[in-house]
């Protein structure tokens, strides 16, 4: 088997100048040439800084402490913003949440994708643009060549992550890291935009990595899904398998407090939410982070965090009590 | 960036400068009265500076300037010459006060023009570095520099470059606008009056410099947080970029008000840095005219100052949506 396009390898990340304040403490990942990888969690498990860091954009006041990150072959170089310019947007693309923020209200649509363009690319004004319209196009938005000159502040929501989406696609990019694409939208546009990049990567082959606290956008669209709590991943598994036999406590929490549209039949458990909340960083309970809200926690849960087995990081995990 | 298709805004306009014709009025009729409280008038000046306090002689000074009218009617009349452009008369420098104004005007728009071009460019410069390292030595030292320029007297500011600069140095006229020996036109001329300029025009940049350096950094910290500064970076666009024209174009509406404000206030505005460097312009005209109880003089200075006031503004709201287009004109 070829090497992975993506592999994060123990990345850390922490406060800097605070070596207590561990956002990040060892996640793994990776993603192969055209695959989806969905990681999902709690808001404030680390998912957006995973993918800064992926994209050396942590934000000031945190640096990576540890852990490698290589790309198509290579060590990326997070922390060397030149060097990183040329993978930015040309390599990966990246999505964000809030696309009522993202555009810039004082450039014109087709000037902002057509950056990217020209960032990357040798081409004339013309050529460019011509480039955003079909952009445009592919992304479903109505009359592209008068949406070039419209600003922002005249376009909707479900517009406008289109106007980023095709912004983060613009240079063909290998990856696509889409964190929380529709959290912002309403249901309806929510689904026409995953059912968009379904359907753009289907036509485009492009890697995505797609993080979201949505397990029905992890169903319909992810091959492989990782689940995150508190700074580290907690469960890896294909999506079915997944949805199928969760191993860890937490996963099995989310799932059942997702509503499952339509599937609900009769004697099935009503839904039921993790109970308590993340604790502060500064407040990280000894052992499993998990433990305070777990219901299996037993004594050795609060001796050792649990490693990374077979798929699970969890002394009580659904396997391992099946052995005796 | 292809420019944004939309109307000329004739209404707008249209509006705005009735707004502005009323605006101007009922200031010139404020500052009429305003001088009327202060005390003495043009015939006493006069007649202090020829040494006599004959009655008989003011009474003639005032018939022969109007004073004796009554205020309504000296109101009517100076209302009436504004409405007309003719402004009249200034018995102390026995010209025109139009010619008097049109000739110090240039001085004092070159000394704006420059003062306000070199505090823009440093104070952009200074603000967007100063935000790009936030609460780092290049910030703090900036914020230093910016709040010493803030907190002294542009006054003291010039006499300290006239002394510098002049007096130990060298390298600059202590005042004046042009040597009598230079040339009137040519390379040789412009070098004399850039010369004569430089000193003044970097005082009252002094002044400027440090507002601008303030609102801009201020401006830039805001914007730089914004979700669409990170959307530009996941671009791969240099910091440069990001700083320059994604951030700046979104910080500088604040800075833009502050120089309408600036431009329109220069006139007056300028008066200590004028008076410091002996350069003729409209400052000291008004600042002469004030002592000399030059009345004329001083209201026709007064409105023109509010007309600039007036048509600064105006330019403002014009330019507001042109950098911002989700501002919209009402
Ligand atoms: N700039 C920052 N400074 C300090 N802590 C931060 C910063 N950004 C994020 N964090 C912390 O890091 C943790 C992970 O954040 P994030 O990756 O944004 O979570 P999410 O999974 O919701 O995307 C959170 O506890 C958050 O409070
Ligand atoms: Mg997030």
């Amino acid at each position: 088997m070829s090497a992975p396009l993506l592999s994060i390898a123990d990345l850390k990340v922490r406060i800097r100048g605070n070596p207590q304040a561990r956002l990040l403490r060892g996640v793994s990942l990776s993603i192969d040439r055209g695959e989806t990888l969905a990681v999902v969690g709690e808001s404030g498990c680390g998912k957006s800084l995973t993918s800064l860091a992926v994209m050396g954009l942590l934000p000031d006041g945190l640096e990576k402490s540890g852990g490698v990150i290589r790309f198509d072959g290579a060590d990326l170089p997070v922390t060397d913003n030149e060097a990183m310019r040329k993978v930015r947007g040309r390599r990966i693309g990246m999505v964000f949440q809030e696309p009522m923020a993202a555009l810039n209200p004082v450039f014109s649509i087709g000037d902002q994708v057509a950056e990217v363009i020209h960032e990357h690319e040798a081409v004339s004004h013309a050529a460019a643009m011509a480039r955003v319209v079909d952009l445009l196009t592919q992304v479903q938005l109505p009359e592209p060549a008068r949406i070039i000159h419209e600003y922002p502040h005249r376009l909707s929501g479900g517009q406008r992550q289109r106007v980023v989406i095709a912004m983060a696609l613009a240079c063909r990019p290998d990856l696509l890291i889409a964190d929380e694409p529709t959290t912002a939208l309403d249901v309806t546009v929510q689904a026409q935009i995953m059912r968009l990049l379904h359907d753009l990567q289907d036509d485009m082959g492009i890697a995505i990595l797609l993080i979201t606290h949505n397990l029905g956008l992890v169903a319909q669209m992810a091959d492989r899904v990782a689940v995150m709590y508190a700074g580290r991943k907690v469960e890896e598994a294909t999506t079915r398998m997944l949805f199928a036999a969760p191993q860890h406590p937490y996963t099995r929490g989310l799932l059942a407090a997702t509503p499952r549209p339509g599937r609900r039949r009769p004697g099935e458990p009503p839904l039921t939410e993790i109970p308590g909340v993340v604790p502060a960083i500064t407040e990280m309970p000894s052992g499993c982070r998990f433990r305070p809200r777990c219901m299996l926690a037993s004594d050795i849960c609060a001796l050792e965090d649990p490693p990374f087995v077979d798929g699970v990081a969890c002394h009580r995990a659904v396997s391992r009590e099946l052995v005796p | 960036m292809s420019a944004p298709r939309r109307n000329l805004p004739f209404r707008f306009i249209g509006k705005r400068i009735l707004q502005a014709v009323l605006t101007i009025l009922g200031i010139a009729i404020i500052n009429f009265f305003l001088l009327q409280l202060a005390p003495g008038d043009a015939a006493e000046a006069l007649a202090g500076e020829a040494g006599t306090a004959d009655a008989g002689y003011l009474a003639n000074l005032r018939r022969e300037f109007g004073l004796d009218r009554p205020l309504w009617e000296q109101l009517a009349t100076f209302l009436m010459r504004i409405a007309t452009f003719n402004l009249g008369y200034s018995f102390r420098y026995g010209e025109t006060i139009s010619t008097l104004i049109l000739s110090r005007l240039p001085a004092t728009l070159l000394l704006m023009a420059t003062s306000i071009v070199i505090a823009l460019v440093i104070g952009i410069l200074f603000g967007v570095t100063a935000a790009r390292y936030f609460n780092r030595l290049p910030d703090r030292l900036i914020s230093l520099v910016a709040l010493l320029f803030y907190a002294t007297p542009p006054f003291w500011i010039g006499l300290m470059m006239i002394l510098v600069f002049s007096v130990w140095l060298g390298w600059a006229p202590t005042g004046g606008m042009r040597d009598i020996t230079a040339p009137d036109g040519g390379i040789a001329g412009v070098f004399d009056i850039a010369r004569h300029l430089a000193l003044p025009a970097l005082t009252q940049a002094f002044f400027y410099l440090a507002i601008y350096t303030r609102l801009v950094r201020a401006g830039m910290l805001e914007v730089l947080s914004l979700d669409y500064i990170r959307v530009a970076r996941a671009k791969g666009i240099s910091e440069q970029r990001v700083a320059y024209r994604h951030a700046l174009r979104n910080a500088v509406l604040p800075l833009v008000t502050v120089v309408g404000t600036n431009i329109g206030g220069f006139l007056g505005g300028a008066v200590l840095t004028e008076t410091v460097f002996s350069w003729p312009g409209i400052g000291r005209l008004m600042f002469d005219a004030m002592l000399q109880r030059d009345l004329n003089l001083l209201l026709s200075i007064l409105v023109l100052s509010s007309v600039f006031v007036v048509i600064a503004n105006l330019a403002v709201d014009l330019i507001y949506p042109v950098i911002n287009p989700t501002v919209e004109l009402r």
